[in-house]
């Protein structure tokens, strides 16, 4: 069974249709790797998943279960995200973003929430920063501190809202080289990115969205060299020409 | 000199002088009047400071409940709530004070000993100068609730926390330090404005003030007891506002720009 599933999802904002009918699914250990122009719904469809938004019409399955019956606390306990602003607790060390989620979602112990959140720090590579605030990181180690937030939780599924977008060209590579670590130990992801070399290296299947309608899906190869439409090797083009 | 001594001795001399414009100039006699009465006017500073703390202790309470369902709360509560604060923030104070103090049927409280105060008038006064703080308290934390960035929220929710968890551990932590300076400037405001506590009689540093340059003999002290009473107000704000900021200082975010 899929580990996750659209159904025909839509959802508008007022008169704008922002996903129309929407369907894939994705199994266990999936890399999905989602494309597309700006404002074509991406991060809308990441949004659903976890229920940040709410869909107006269709369904969204986790492990065969309907998202919208389930309590969205443990929804979210099972779904980590990671976004493109990191949205790191400002307040807090980055051992402390790690905890809170420990302690209040999960029950642990401070102790037992340090311990935890020290080893997904330690596997992120930020263990020497555990005690720095936000304001004193750089953006490299922020998104690595939200990926590890995240991690820590322990999720069934991981959502990467364009983790490298807000990055300085040469820190991209920290991130993605976390994100493909955390691909070869099976965890399941999709990711809104414009990275076409990690989508074409790591990604097991590669969506083109547009105009809140998914264009073309299939593996990264047979989207870059041979895909169905012309749009998506025009889109595709000028995404591997900027990344160039 | 010699002269002053004479007058303090001098019944009629006293009269006639009570009867003269009042003399300006600073004297030594009427500064050794202020050093006379140097425990009248520190008992005067203790009710003065302790109007400050239990006023700005009403307004928080009242103030950051406020400000927060200002920002959160139900349509219809959030605007009585604002409505309220509009007419406090739009009443003058002296105004505020005689309506609490002659308009509330009150309970009549006995007086404190050595600090001579009638409690029913400090009462009065902490409810008017406490209410009028809680009303630009609640201000000062509506702004920085709705400062901090609704993604601090969401990354709250997408870990699994409540809103309401997201709301206690991660908005107001932060809101609060970033109230720290709009609070400063209140803890001032008040502590100038227990003043007009002298409308309502209550024995603070004002009212004591002019108790005595009133006192028969002394109406040429009125400078001398104003500028000791000015300094005494000088001295309590700039302790308080040093203190404050190392508060600030304190509990202010690493490389945080707050």
């Amino acid at each position: 069974m899929s580990l996750l599933r659209f159904e025909d999802v839509s959802k508008s904002y007022g008169d704008e249709e922002v996903l129309h009918d929407v369907t894939f699914e994705l199994d266990a250990g999936d890399v999905e790797v989602i494309v597309g122009p700006s404002g074509s719904g991406k991060s809308t469809l990441l949004r659903c998943v976890n229920r940040l938004t709410e869909i107006d019409g269709g369904a969204i399955y986790l492990d065969g279960a309907d998202v919208h019956a389930m309590d969205e606390n443990a929804l979210r306990r099972r779904v980590g995200m990671v976004f493109q602003d990191f949205n790191l607790f400002a307040h807090r060390t980055a051992r402390g973003n790690v905890t809170l989620g420990l302690t209040e979602v999960l029950g642990l112990s401070e102790r037992e929430a340090a311990e935890r959140a020290d080893q997904y720090l330690q596997r992120v590579g930020v263990a020497d920063q555990a005690d720095s605030y936000p304001a004193e990181l750089s953006g490299g180690q922020k998104q690595r501190v939200g990926i590890a937030r995240a991690l820590a939780m322990d999720p069934d599924l991981m959502l990467f809202d364009e983790p490298t977008s807000a990055l300085d060209p040469e820190l991209v590579g920290e991130v993605l080289g976390v994100m493909r670590d955390l691909a070869d130990d099976g965890m399941t992801m999709l990711a809104v990115t414009h990275e076409m070399g990690f989508a074409r290296s790591v990604a097991s299947r590669l969506t083109f969205l547009e105009n809140g309608r998914i264009v073309e899906r299939g593996s990264p190869e047979r989207l870059f060299e041979q895909p169905d439409h012309d749009r998506t090797r025009e889109f595709l083009g000028e995404l591997t020409d900027l990344h160039r | 000199m010699i002269d002053t001594a004479l007058q303090a001795a001098t019944p009629i001399d006293t009269v006639l002088q009570a009867a003269t414009p009042i003399d300006t100039a600073l004297q030594t006699g009427d500064w050794a009047f202020v050093a006379a009465n140097w425990e009248y006017l520190l008992a005067g500073t203790v009710v003065t400071v302790l109007l400050t703390i239990t006023s700005l202790s009403l307004g928080f309470l009242a103030g950051f409940p406020a400000g927060a369902i200002e920002v959160y709360g139900s349509g219809r509560l959030s605007g009585a709530v604002s409505t309220f604060g509009v007419l406090l923030r739009g009443t003058p104070i002296v105004v505020l004070v005689v309506l609490i103090h002659f308009g509330l049927p009150l309970p009549r409280f006995g007086s404190v000993p050595w600090l001579d105060i009638d409690l029913t008038a400090f009462l009065s006064a902490t409810l008017a100068l406490g209410l009028r703080s809680g009303a630009y308290q609640s201000q000062v934390f509506r702004g920085a609730i709705q400062s901090i960035d609704d993604g601090q929220i969401e990354a709250a929710r997408s870990v699994g926390l409540s809103t309401r968890q997201a709301i206690r551990h991660v908005v107001f932590p932060q809101a609060l330090r970033r109230s720290l300076p709009g609070f400063q400037n209140e803890f001032t405001i008040v502590l100038k404005d227990t003043s007009i506590a002298f409308a309502i009689g209550l024995a603070e540093l004002l009212t004591r003030a002019e108790n005595l340059y009133l006192q028969p003999g002394h109406g040429t002290a009125v400078m001398e007891v104003i500028l000791a009473i000015t300094a005494i107000y000088f001295v309590l704000t700039f302790v308080t506002n040093r203190s404050l900021e190392a508060v600030h200082r304190r509990y202010s975010i690493p490389g945080g720009t707050e």
